[in-house]
C-alpha cells in the first residue's frame, strides 16, 4: 500500500484539501453546535416544577380597561369550561376555588421581625399537585394547614423585607425555619392557624392550599356562597403546542403561567435551530461538492497510472483505498475539531446562561457528536462510493 | 488456465474488410500451456489489439475468446483481476512502467501485489544479469527504453503465470540483451510450466517456439 501511496499521492492539492478542511469544518460545527445548542437550551424553556407538573397551565380571562368597565365577567361559565376540555391538545381542566373571607398571613423566620401582610388562598383538585397525599390534606380542626408558596412571594420577602432589615434570607433549605401565622378574618368569627409550608412553586402565582381546607374553610367562614371560577388550572398533551396559543389568542384568555411563553420560545428555537442545521448542512454539501472535485481532479490527473495498475492485477478496490482513506481521515479530523470546537463554545455560552439561569444543566454531548458522526458518515459513504465508481469507469475506460 | 482458445475473433475495425488473410482472425486458434508461441505481424494488423483482448483491456471484437472453457466477456471485474495476477503476466510494448517510481519500486509494486512472489535476492540477480543492477534507484523516467525494458520484463516475472504475453519484447535491445531476455524467460517460463506468446512486427526473440501465426 505504501508504494501505491507514494505512487498516487501525487498531484495531491494542500490548498484544495484545506479548504474543503475548513468549509467542511464550518458546516459540521454549526450542525453539532446547533444540535447541542437545543439539546442546553431546552430544559431551560421546559423545566420541570417540583409541585405542579409540566403540562398544567393556569388560565385566566384578560382583563382590559373594557372589561372593567362594562363590568363583565371574568369568571368562567360551566360551557366556557366544557368547551375548553372538548379541546385536543387539553386532558383534563378544572378550577381554582378562592377563598372567599380574608386572610392574612405573617412570615419570620425562627422568632424574627414578621412579615406581615394580606392575602388570599386557591385552590385546586389535589390530583393536580404534585405532592405526596400525606401530606397534601387537611382534616378540619387541625391547626396546621399544608401551604404552597410562590417562590417570587419568597423573593418578595427576601429582596423586599428581609434585606431592608438585615434579616436572613429565605433558600430552599430553610423551608422547616419559616414560621408562618395564618389569620382568618370574615363576619362569622376569625380563627388562626399554622402554615407548614412545603415549598416554593415557580409557577403558580398565588397560595396554594388542599382542596379539603379550602372546602371546609369556605363553608365555615362563609357559607352558602358559590363563586365561578376566575382562574382554571388545564393540563396538556405538550406545552409546546401552538394550537394552544391561538385557541387563547381567540378566546381572550391569559395564561398566567410562562408555559405558553416557553411554548413560544420553544418554537422559535426549534426554527432558529431548524434553520442553523439547515445552513451547517448546506456548508457540508458545499465542501463535500469541494472534495468531490478536488478528488476527481486528482484521478483524472492520475488516470494513466490508475490505469496501469489496474493492467498489473490491481482491483478497483484497492486502487481506490488510498483516496477512501485519505477522505475518511480527512472527514475524521473534521469530526474531531468541530466537537473540540463545540465544546469549546458551550463553555463560553453556557457561562454566559448561567448568570442568567442559574439552576442550568448542561446535557450531555452526546447527541452533538451523533449529530456530526451522521454527517461524517453519509460524507464519508457518499465520497467513498463516487471515488470507487470513478476508479471503475477508468476500469471500463470510460472515464 | 491451461488454454486460450480464439473463435472467430476479429477486431471491430476489420469487420468491413473481406480479405482478411491471416492466422488468427477469424480462425479457430487454441493456445496452450507449456508452449511458446511466435506472432509476426506487420504494423497494422491488429497485434495491439490483439494483446489487449487477451488482457482484458478491451472488447471491441467479434467472436470469441475463451479461457479454458469460459467466455472471457463473461468475466467480472475481480476475475480479471485474480487473472491478471495469476495466470497471465504481460511485457507491455509501452512498457506501462510508472516514471516517477525508482526501478526497484516499479518492479516491488508488482511483487508486493503477487505476495512477495519473488525474493528480493532474485530480482537482484536478474538486474545483475541484465545490466542495470546499478540502476535499481533511479527512477525510470530518467533511464533509456531498452533500460526500461528490461525493467519491465523483470516486473512481469515476479508473479505467478501460465501465460506470459510479451508484447514485442526486445524491440529496443542489442542482441547481447535480446538474448539474455530470451534466455531468462524461457527459463522462467518452463519453471513455471507456462506458455510464451511473443510477438513481434520484426527483430524477434530466439525462442525454440512451438508455433509462428502471421496475424
Amino acid at each position: 500500500m505504501t508504494l501505491v501511496w507514494k505512487l498516487l499521492k501525487q498531484h495531491i492539492s494542500p490548498l484544495q484539501l484545506a479548504g474543503f478542511l475548513l468549509a467542511n469544518l464550518f458546516g459540521t460545527w454549526i450542525v453539532m453546535l446547533g444540535v447541542q445548542f437545543y439539546r442546553d437550551a431546552i430544559p431551560l424553556l421546559t423545566q420541570d416544577d417540583a409541585f405542579i407538573n409540566q403540562n398544567f397551565l393556569v388560565v385566566s380571562k384578560r382583563v382590559t380597561t373594557a372589561t372593567t368597565l362594562t363590568a363583565s365577567s371574568n369568571t368562567f361559565s360551566t360551557s366556557e369550561v366544557e368547551d375548553l376540555r372538548k379541546q385536543p391538545f387539553c386532558k383534563r381542566a378544572a378550577g381554582f376555588t378562592s377563598s372567599r373571607y380574608k386572610v392574612s398571613a405573617s412570615m419570620s423566620l425562627q422568632g424574627g421581625t414578621p412579615l406581615q401582610t394580606e392575602l388570599f388562598f386557591e385552590s385546586v383538585p389535589d390530583s393536580f399537585v404534585d405532592v405526596q397525599q400525606a401530606e397534601w390534606n387537611y382534616t378540619p380542626g387541625d391547626e396546621n394547614v399544608p401551604v404552597i408558596l410562590p417562590r417570587s412571594y419568597v423573593a418578595l420577602y427576601n429582596f423586599g423585607f428581609a434585606q431592608s432589615r438585615g434579616l436572613p434570607k429565605v433558600s430552599d433549605g430553610l423551608i422547616g425555619m419559616i414560621d408562618m401565622g395564618i389569620f382568618i378574618h370574615s363576619r362569622s368569627g376569625g380563627a388562626q392557624f399554622r402554615g407548614k409550608i412545603l415549598g416554593f412553586s415557580n409557577r403558580l402565582n398565588t397560595i396554594l392550599v388542599p382542596q379539603d381546607f379550602m372546602d371546609w374553610s369556605n363553608e365555615r367562614f362563609e357559607p352558602g356562597r358559590t363563586d365561578e371560577p376566575s382562574r382554571l388550572i388545564v393540563e396538556v398533551v405538550s406545552p409546546a403546542d401552538d394550537a394552544i396559543a391561538r385557541y387563547m389568542q381567540e378566546k381572550n384568555y391569559d395564561v398566567e403561567d410562562n408555559k405558553l411563553d416557553a411554548g413560544r420560545a420553544t418554537y422559535f428555537l426549534r426554527v432558529v435551530v431548524s434553520l442553523v442545521l439547515l445552513v451547517g448542512l448546506l456548508v457540508c454539501a458545499l465542501s463535500f461538492y469541494i472534495l468531490m472535485l478536488s478528488v476527481y481532479l486528482l484521478v483524472q490527473k492520475n488516470t494513466h497510472k490508475l490505469e496501469t495498475l489496474l493492467l498489473l492485477g490491481y482491483t478497483p478496490a484497492r486502487v481506490a483505498r488510498p483516496y477512501q482513506l485519505l477522505t475518511i481521515g480527512l472527514n475524521i479530523a473534521v469530526l474531531v475539531l468541530a466537537f473540540i470546537l463545540t465544546l469549546l463554545c458551550r463553555n463560553y455560552y453556557t457561562d454566559m446562561l448561567t448568570l442568567i439561569f442559574p439552576q442550568m444543566e448542561t446535557a450531555s454531548p452526546i447527541a452533538a457528536l451523533g449529530a456530526g458522526c451522521a454527517v461524517f458518515a453519509a460524507a464519508s459513504a457518499v465520497n467513498c462510493t463516487a471515488i470507487r465508481r470513478k476508479v471503475i469507469a477508468i476500469w471500463h475506460r470510460k472515464a | 488456465m491451461q488454454t486460450i482458445t480464439l473463435k472467430h475473433t476479429l477486431p471491430l475495425v476489420f469487420a468491413q474488410q473481406a480479405d482478411i488473410k491471416s492466422d488468427i482472425w477469424r480462425q479457430e486458434v487454441s493456445l496452450e500451456r507449456g508452449k511458446f508461441y511466435l506472432i509476426e505481424a506487420a504494423s497494422g494488423t491488429g497485434k495491439s489489439s490483439l494483446c489487449s483482448y487477451l488482457q482484458g483491456y478491451r472488447r471491441d471484437y467479434e467472436g470469441e475468446i475463451r479461457f479454458d472453457d469460459r467466455d472471457t466477456r463473461s468475466l467480472s471485474v475481480g476475475e480479471w483481476a485474480r487473472i491478471r495476477q495469476k495466470s497471465i503476466s504481460t511485457l507491455h510494448q509501452e512498457l506501462r512502467l510508472f516514471p516517477e517510481l525508482s526501478t526497484w519500486d516499479n518492479i516491488q509494486i508488482k511483487n508486493n501485489l503477487s505476495g512477495g512472489f519473488r525474493k528480493d535476492s532474485e530480482i537482484r540477480d536478474w538486474l545483475e544479469t541484465l545490466g542495470i543492477a546499478d540502476k535499481a534507484e533511479e527512477k525510470t523516467g530518467r533511464m533509456s527504453f531498452g533500460q526500461q525494458q528490461r525493467v519491465a520484463l523483470i516486473r512481469a516475472l515476479v508473479q505467478p503465470f501460465d501465460f506470459l504475453l510479451a508484447d514485442e519484447p526486445v524491440s529496443h535491445l542489442d542482441d547481447t540483451n535480446a538474448s539474455l531476455v530470451g534466455d531468462i524467460l524461457s527459463a522462467e517460463a518452463k519453471r513455471q510450466g507456462a506458455a510464451v506468446i511473443v510477438t513481434s512486427i520484426g527483430k524477434h526473440m530466439n525462442l525454440p517456439y512451438d508455433k509462428t501465426f502471421h496475424l
